[in-house]
C-alpha cells in the first residue's frame, strides 16, 4: 500500500462515521427530529386551560405554541404560523402559551404583559402580531415600554389602561401559569408546538409546515 | 509529535461531528439546549452564516482539513518530518481562536444566549491551538 493512501483512507472512513455519528444524534428522540412530521413524545399532553385562542372553537387540530415574544426564532415562524392558519381556517386553531425564557431575553415578559394588557382591551391578537412584527425595534431597548405603548395606541387602546396592565400582577400570574404549563408540558426551547397535543417539529418552511398538519389531519 | 497529532485528529474528529450535527439540525425547528439556554437563538440568528452559507458549513471544513492534515502528520516518515503540515495546523487553528473568540463574544454581548455546541467548537478550537507547537519553537 503507497505510503499516501493509508492517510488517505483513514480520512474517508473518518469522515464516513462522523456523517454517521452525526446523523444518528440528530435523530435521537427528545431532540427536534430530522424529519419534521415526526413526534418525539409518545404521550400525548393534555393542555387545562389557559393560552390564547385564535380560529374556531371546533377545529379538527389544535396547534399549541409555547412562544417567546423575544425570542429571534419565534419571530422568524410567527409568518409561516399566520400562514398556516389562513390555509386551514376551518380545520385549525391556534393556542398561544407565554413562555418568556427571562434570564436570556430581558424584556420577554414585558413583551407578554403588552399582549396580555391589549387583550384586556379586545386587542391581544393585534399586539400578538406587533410584538413579532416589530421584534427588532423593542427587543434590545433598555427601555422597551415607551414602544409597547406606541404599538398599544395604533390599536386605539386606552393607553393609560394599558400601562396599568403592564404592571398587573392579575396579568403576571396569568403569564406564569403558562410557564408552569410549559414546564409540565416538558418545554425546553422556544418555539415549541403541539397538534393535539402531540409535540411537533416543524422546520422554519411553509412547505414542511403544510405537511405536518396534513399528516395530523389525515391521521 | 505523534501523540499530539493522535489527540488534535480526535479533536477535529468531535467537531466534524459538531459541526455536521448542527448543519442537519439547523432549520429542522427548535434546537434544545442540554446544558446552556438560547440554542435556537444563536443557530437562527443573523450571525450564524456569511453570505447565506451557515457557519457551521465552515466549521465542517476547517475540521476536516485540520484532520487531513493531523492524519498526514500521524502516518509521516520519521526520517522525512512533514514540518509544513503542523505548522498550517498551528496557523489554521491560530485563526480558528480568533473566529471562535469573535463568535464566543456575540454570543456572551450581543445575543445574550449561548449555545453549547458553539463553546464545544470553540472549546477544541483552543485545545488544539494550544497543543501544537509554535512554528519557532522546534
Amino acid at each position: 500500500m503507497s505510503k499516501a493512501l493509508k492517510p488517505l483512507i483513514v480520512i474517508v472512513l473518518a469522515v464516513a462515521v462522523a456523517a454517521g455519528a452525526a446523523v444518528y444524534l440528530s435523530r435521537q428522540p427528545d431532540q427536534p427530529a430530522e424529519t419534521s412530521a415526526a413526534t418525539t413524545r409518545a404521550d400525548v399532553v393534555a393542555f387545562k386551560g389557559g393560552g390564547r385562542i385564535r380560529g374556531p372553537e371546533n377545529a379538527q387540530l389544535t396547534l399549541v405554541e409555547f412562544g417567546d415574544y423575544q425570542c429571534p426564532s419565534c419571530g422568524a415562524y410567527h409568518p409561516l404560523v399566520k400562514e398556516i392558519l389562513t390555509r386551514y381556517p376551518q380545520q385549525l386553531r391556534l393556542e398561544f402559551h407565554h413562555f418568556p425564557l427571562i434570564s436570556i431575553h430581558p424584556n420577554s415578559m414585558m413583551a407578554s404583559m403588552a399582549a396580555e394588557a391589549a387583550g384586556e382591551q379586545g386587542h391581544y391578537w393585534e399586539m400578538h402580531d406587533a410584538l413579532f412584527e416589530h421584534q427588532r425595534e423593542w427587543s434590545d431597548s433598555p427601555n422597551a415600554e415607551p414602544i409597547f405603548v406606541a404599538l398599544a395606541s395604533r390599536f386605539g387602546l386606552d393607553t393609560n389602561k394599558f400601562m396599568q396592565g403592564l404592571r398587573s400582577p392579575d396579568l403576571q400570574a396569568r403569564i406564569l401559569k403558562d410557564v408552569t404549563r410549559g414546564n409540565d408540558a416538558h418545554v425546553e426551547a422556544v418555539p415549541t408546538f403541539f397538534i393535539n397535543g402531540e409535540q411537533v417539529h416543524v422546520k422554519l418552511s411553509m412547505e414542511d409546515f403544510v405537511q405536518v398538519i396534513e399528516s395530523h389531519l389525515h391521521k | 509529535m505523534k501523540t499530539r497529532s493522535v489527540v488534535i485528529a480526535v479533536l477535529a474528529f468531535v467537531g466534524m461531528i459538531d459541526a455536521l450535527y448542527l448543519s442537519i439540525k439547523r432549520n429542522a425547528g427548535p434546537i434544545p439546549c442540554h446544558v446552556t439556554r438560547g440554542c435556537t437563538d444563536v443557530l437562527t440568528s443573523k450571525y450564524s452564516e456569511i453570505a447565506g452559507i451557515p457557519l457551521s458549513w465552515f466549521g465542517l471544513a476547517f475540521y476536516l482539513v485540520i484532520f487531513s492534515l493531523a492524519v498526514f502528520t500521524i502516518f509521516e516518515d520519521p526520517k522525512q518530518p512533514l514540518q509544513q503540515l503542523t505548522n498550517w495546523i498551528f496557523y489554521l487553528a491560530g485563526a480558528a481562536l480568533v473566529v471562535s473568540a469573535l463568535l464566543v463574544g456575540i454570543q456572551a454581548f450581543i445575543l445574550k444566549a449561548f449555545c453549547e455546541y458553539c463553546l464545544l467548537s470553540a472549546a477544541l478550537v483552543l485545545t488544539m491551538f494550544l497543543l501544537t507547537p509554535h512554528p519557532g519553537r522546534r
